[in-house]
């Protein structure tokens, strides 16, 4: 800082100098002049397919690619990461030259877990704290009989299941090394048509897994076949920190160990049952007045509207709440929320699908919570049309996610343009929008464009809209296209999910990632 | 509003709002280290590594973004994305290759995290889904492989080559 102006004015001159002979491209600052940390910066942005690639551009570019600081979150699946390691040789050469101390999360596909490769990782990755073992397309499992060793510091696995591989043979070699475990999925084979006549398997042993993990916060059993309440109440034996169970998609659960898991586990803040096959009584006998139940799905339970009604009154710091597809969720159900329950918290509500929930109702009740909501879906009513969202959307101003639309025919046309102008001019931090309603139910003019335009300029943080296909889709992605706002995510046909899963990473931790890219579709 | 004044190596002085100038971690620190009092409206901090163009370019995306909230805590397990960057950033950075790289080494010097990531994202997408040989030429970047070298990098990374 000694060096006095005039020094570097007479620098600068000689870089003028420079300019006026014509050697322009000498002092042109070049991609050369980066510092090596920065190239890294830049290099910490592209998927590691591309890492690979740079590393061939030049000396410099391949010790960066090859530095293992990029090398910190990796999934070898080839469906998700377009990595494609075919030889276990190969794959003992990352962990060795390119992992290293960096590694800290990492997916391997099935034929790449095998007791060479965890020793490797074991001895090589003292930092791996995250890993997911994707057994899903498995035929028969590898020999783990001289597995010695398997990374200790985990926190967090996700386990996902084939329908047919007994995993015992893995999961003894494991049980020593993994009671540090806070966070577990545990991924199952659900698939929407059920075939009757397939046997059901039970691959894992839960019983034997709950007493090598006491530490467990987060327990998430996905759509696993032969699941029941027997397996809850396993887990609510042994693992008294647990903050979040989930077992959507799990059929056999009917409840009857809730009552216990929430004696036993009393700082359960989370429970996740969508599409189990939960029974009213079983629900009603839990002591949810004790409780410290923040978020619950119950989408898609077949609960009477007696034991809603118990439930909702009972509740008190409920934060978020789906309770679609339910035919006992109605009016009366829902004033007895607002008037004898506790919505105080209420950040999020989902009730898709609920028929027997009239526009008068829900239009009350947006008007009592609608500021403090984030999240709100309404989908899947017909009777619930761009009339009702003109009105509650002034009052929306904190929304965050946005759901509406169904995809029946109607007789009555959306008024889009109408709708996303008030969108645009009440949420300003919306970040997810859904409008299912049916191409051909939406109703726009040329004047469309300016409307979109509002949302695309106003609403900045946006980075998912998903509209079905259709020719409205293909104007609203034009128009998003010109901009370049890529941030928009604009799919055909959408993956369904309730507003709890899309909310609930924040405060549990569950990897969305993981449980979307597994979902079926 | 108190104001310091930035000198540029060409010897521009700019007159900057103290908690526009404060966004630079390196000027924080020797405002801090130089215990300057809120009126040293005279104190001029020389920026021996920036030029005028440039320190008006940084100032200007400061000004624009003296407002944001403190970046989120980086969340090591997802992959970064390089399709968030704001709109007006991306005409802001609509400049000249070289003007880019300036701009990068004035916020690495200066120490402006949120510039420095957007300008690298900014890159990062200039190099997406290109070959080696067109970042070459876009780059201007010599290969100094020889061909055997060539063929070994190549061998080494096969396995991430799309099948």
């Amino acid at each position: 800082m000694d060096i006095s102006p005039e020094v570097w004015g007479q620098l600068a001159h000689a870089h003028e100098h420079g300019l006026d002979d014509g050697k322009t491209t000498r002092f042109r600052t070049t991609i050369d002049k980066l510092p090596d940390k920065v190239l890294l910066n830049i290099f910490s942005y592209l998927p590691h397919r591309e890492v690979c690639r740079m590393a061939r551009v030049c000396k410099k570019w391949r010790i960066i690619a090859y530095d293992t600081r990029l090398w910190q979150t990796v999934s070898l699946r080839p469906e998700v990461s377009g990595l494609h390691v075919t030889t276990l040789e190969s794959l003992l050469n990352l962990i060795n030259v390119r992992f290293g101390q960096s590694l800290r999360y990492l997916e391997l596909p099935m034929e790449l877990i095998t007791h060479t490769v965890l020793h490797e990782l074991a001895s090589k990755c003292p930092n791996l704290t995250h890993i997911l073992l994707d057994f899903s397309t498995a035929m028969q499992l590898h020999d783990f009989n001289d597995m010695q060793a398997f990374p200790t510091k985990l926190k967090y696995m996700c386990i996902c299941l084939s329908e047919v591989i007994f995993m015992e043979g893995f999961m003894r070699k494991i049980y020593n090394f993994i009671n540090g475990i806070e966070v577990l999925h545990l991924i199952g084979t659900y698939e929407k048509v059920e075939e009757e006549e397939e046997e059901i398997y039970e691959v894992i042993n839960i019983h034997k897994l709950k007493h090598a993990t006491p530490n467990l916060r987060v327990v998430n059993l996905y759509g696993i076949n032969f699941v029941d309440d027997s397996h809850i109440e396993a887990f609510s034996s042994n693992c008294i920190q647990l903050e979040c169970l989930a077992v959507n998609y799990c059929a056999k659960v009917v409840g009857s160990s809730l009552k216990t898991l929430f004696q036993r586990c009393r700082k359960l803040k989370c429970l996740l049952m969508n599409q189990t096959s939960l029974l009213s009584e079983h629900v009603s006998a839990v002591e949810w007045e004790k409780t410290q139940l923040q978020e619950l799905d119950i989408t898609a339970t077949d609960l009477s509207t007696e034991c809603l009604t118990d439930l909702l009154t009972r509740l008190s710091n409920l934060r978020w709440l789906s309770v679609g597809q339910q035919d006992g969720f109605n009016d009366s159900v829902l004033r007895a929320f607002t008037e004898r329950g506790n919505a105080r918290n209420l950040i999020a509500l989902d009730v898709d699908s609920s028929d027997n929930l009239s526009e008068d109702a829900l239009y009350k009740f947006i008007c009592k919570y609608g500021p403090q909501l984030r999240g709100l879906v309404l989908s899947g009513m017909p009777h619930i049309t761009d009339q009702l969202w003109g009105s509650v959307l002034p009052i929306l101003k904190n929304a965050r996610i946005l759901v509406m639309g169904t995809a029946d025919r109607m007789s009555t046309k959306i008024h889009v343009d109408q709708l996303m102008d008030a969108i645009a001019s009440s949420c300003p931090i919306l970040e997810r929008l859904e409008l299912r309603w049916d191409p051909e139910t939406l109703r726009f003019s040329d004047k469309g464009q300016k409307a979109i335009d509002a949302i695309r300029v106003r609403c900045l943080k946006l980075r998912c809209l998903v509209l079905f296909d259709g020719r409205y889709y293909e104007i609203v992605k034009a128009n998003f296209d010109r901009a370049d706002r890529n941030t928009v995510l604009l799919q055909g046909t959408p993956i369904q999910l309730t507003v709890t899963l899309m909310m609930v990473a924040v405060l549990t931790n569950l990897i969305m990632t993981n449980i979307v890219g597994i979902v079926p579709t | 509003m108190p104001v310091v004044r930035l000198q540029s190596v060409d010897g521009e002085v700019f007159p900057v709002d103290v908690e526009i100038a404060r966004m630079s971690f390196a000027i924080r620190n020797m405002l801090d280290d130089l215990g300057v009092q809120d009126n040293d409206a005279e104190e001029v901090i020389p920026l021996p590594n920036v030029t005028g163009p440039i320190l008006r370019k940084v100032i200007e995306w400061c000004t624009h973004h003296k407002d944001d909230p403190p970046p989120p805590e980086e969340d090591d397990t997802r992959e970064k994305r390089t399709d968030d960057i704001p709109a007006w950033d991306q005409e802001f950075l609509r400049v000249d290759q070289a003007v880019l790289f300036d701009i990068i080494l004035a916020a690495n010097y200066l120490d402006i995290k949120g510039l420095l990531d957007v300008t690298c994202k900014t890159v990062a997408n200039m190099i997406k889904g290109k070959t080696p040989e067109e970042i070459r030429k876009l780059f201007n970047i010599k290969n100094d492989f020889t061909p055997a070298e060539e063929e070994q990098i190549r061998k080494e990374n096969e396995w991430c080559e799309e099948k």
